[in-house]
């Protein structure tokens, strides 16, 4: 990365006069920077681990790594969800080899050191040798993280330990969990199956994608070509059309807090939580009516139509995306270096729902979804043009001003579905942490 | 159908992906039609179901008419310019099937380059094939992978 300065003093410039609001690319190709942003934004910021719903038995557990940490996630023995790095305290081995399973114990392969689910040295396969006690102030205990908190089911990790609660850190995001769990009565559960894929670009340019939406008619029109196609002959027909036609105006950009942002939207894929469209089949038109009559017994008229009918593409600072969208993903962005990540994704749908609406829901995510959808694939491709372009011409600075300048703090502003205010919002708070402005910690 | 003849059928399918004839290669797929592809850390491919787990790919005829579709055009971003691609199908065995039905399997190997990246999918395809008054076609075609993440491939945006 030669043919570009070190790290700059200053890599996001705003000008809310001029309306302008700029990021240096050497915040998506800099090494250096990416350096940077492991102590700064992934050792302070809270970080998602996994779902309560993931761990169902005592025992389950999932080896993850989370901000380029090994950790196993695990409800131990007792039943209390626990974040162990995955090292033995004696010479560094994995003590977990797989990626998900049930274990009472976890027994280093190395030396055979045995350690219980709760983390304790229960043995360390030896008669002789070790001096009495030379665990009595637990340092050969498995290492557990800092701090580990969860809101409504979602377990976030943080290292550092004078970080401020999960609670306070999500903000306004917190509103958008409640909008999801709340679909229904029962529980909502991270459902059987991922997507693990990696993508040749630095993750906030996936974070940007996340909840863009200025990209949508020339990124996904070949997925709206796809739509009009499946609805010719139906009812639905010049349904896309007739919503596509107020898209800019029927939503909203709102950023919560924190570097938290939410694009509102309206688009007529049909949501398996509460707004039925023809093209969903008339065997579940009665179960999802009823389920909508229940979310406006339960949250009133406006609240439920907000929280049926409303598109919401959430990104939780720095690297947690949550869309709830014709389908809802849960999706994780791990950053292997400045121009890697690794993604993984779940569906999560209500543990009430019939077979017709899971089925339905999964179709719906991977129509659009994942690594194979007709969505997902082509925004791949942008990141990976910009990040290449990025990486091999000397241009400096990316333009991100679109709708700036109107709100007092970019941290809560709003603005129309393609304004850019959501990703002001991530960029000012990435400034913030990276400069130390905002610690992210108690006083 | 004998191996041979399931073998030839197969070569065939193959040659319309590697030449990038989608849309011939989706009239080989019956009105009642299932294209799968499941998750690469499933933990029982062959018997897992769509309806309540997570897939890479999912397609009944519709969909796969979609998708054969949609691979032609210049807004298939993922797929633009076009990656090269080179179907290999060995192993080909007749498990069953009874009537118009064959049920076979076999190994596969697909290489893809994108750019200056290849990358390989390999894995195991169960079909059923069905015999017709316009010739074979497929019912059912489960592609199972041997990997455990698309880590090295990235994403799957060719027809395997």
């Amino acid at each position: 990365m030669a043919l570009y300065d070190p790290v700059r003093e200053e890599l996001v410039k705003a000008d809310p006069e001029k309306g302008s609001f700029r990021v240096h690319r050497n915040a998506y190709r800099s090494a250096e920077v990416f350096e940077q942003e492991k102590q700064q934004i992934f050792a302070k910021c809270w970080l998602y681990i996994g779902h309560d719903t993931e761990l169902k038995k005592k025992g389950d557990f999932h080896a993850r790594r989370v901000g380029g940490r090994d950790l196993i996630f695990i409800r131990d023995k007792k039943g209390e969800v626990r974040a162990h790095y995955n090292t033995c305290t004696h010479r560094a081995a994995k003590v977990c080899r797989e990626r998900t399973g049930n274990a009472r114990n976890f027994t280093c392969p190395y030396h055979g050191w045995v350690f219980s689910s709760e983390g304790n040295l229960v043995s360390q396969n030896a008669q002789t040798g070790y001096a009495e006690g030379i665990n009595a102030d637990k340092h050969l205990d498995l290492r557990s993280v800092d701090r580990l908190e969860q809101y409504r089911g979602f377990w976030f990790v943080n290292y550092n330990p004078k970080a401020i609660s999960l609670y306070d850190y999500l903000d306004g995001a917190r509103d958008q969990i409640d909008a999801l769990m709340d679909q229904t009565e029962g529980q909502q559960i991270i459902l059987s199956g991922e997507h693990t894929y990696s993508i040749r670009a630095n993750y906030k340019l996936l974070c940007e994608n996340s909840y863009d939406g200025y990209h949508l008619f020339p990124v996904h029109a070949s997925y709206f070509d796809y739509l009009r196609d499946q609805m010719v002959g139906t009812p639905g027909e010049g349904l896309i059309d007739k919503t596509l036609a107020t898209y800019n105006s029927a939503g909203c950009a709102r950023s919560l807090g924190n570097g938290h942002a939410v694009l509102d939207s309206f688009v007529p894929t049909g949501r398996p939580v509460a707004q039925w469209l023809p093209s969903m089949g008339a065997d579940t038109k009665d179960e999802i009516e009823a389920r909508y009559a229940n979310l406006v017994s339960r949250m009133g008229e406006e609240r439920a139509k907000y929280i049926a009918e409303c598109q919401k593409n959430l990104v939780i600072f720095p690297n947690l995306v949550i869309n709830d969208i014709l389908s809802v993903t849960v999706r994780i962005i791990e950053p292997e270096s400045e121009n890697k990540i690794r993604v993984t994704a779940w569906a999560m749908g209500p543990d009430d729902e019939s077979e017709q609406l899971r089925a339905l829901r999964l179709d719906n995510f991977v129509s659009f979804l994942g690594p194979a959808g007709f969505g997902s694939p082509d925004d791949i491709e942008m990141l990976e043009i910009c990040q290449d372009a990025a990486d091999h011409t000397p241009i400096e600075w990316s333009e991100i001003s679109k709708g700036f300048g109107k709100a007092e703090d970019p941290l809560y502003a709003e603005g129309a579905p393609d304004d850019e205010i959501q990703m002001q919002a991530y960029w000012t708070m990435w400034d913030r942490v990276m400069r130390g402005i905002d610690t992210l910690e108690t006083r | 159908m004998n191996r041979a003849g399931v073998e030839d059928f197969l070569f065939y399918e193959a040659e319309l992906l590697d030449a990038w004839e989608t849309e011939q290669w989706a009239t080989l797929y019956t009105e009642d039609a299932l294209y799968e592809v499941t998750s690469p850390a499933c933990e029982d491919p062959a018997g897992a179901d769509a309806r309540n787990t997570l897939f890479l790919i999912s397609d009944r005829i519709d969909r796969i008419r979609g998708r054969a579709t949609r691979l032609t055009k210049k807004t298939a971003h993922a797929e633009y310019p076009r990656s090269k691609t080179r179907h290999m199908i060995t192993n080909v065995r007749v498990t069953g099937g009874e009537g118009d039905e064959t049920k076979a399997r076999a190994n596969f190997a697909v290489f893809r380059t994108k750019e200056d990246t290849s990358t390989i999918y390999m894995g195991e395809a169960l079909f059923t094939l069905v015999e017709t008054a316009n010739g074979v076609r497929i019912r059912h075609k489960r592609c199972t992978l041997d990997l455990n993440s698309l880590y090295n491939q990235g994403r799957l945006t060719i027809i395997l």
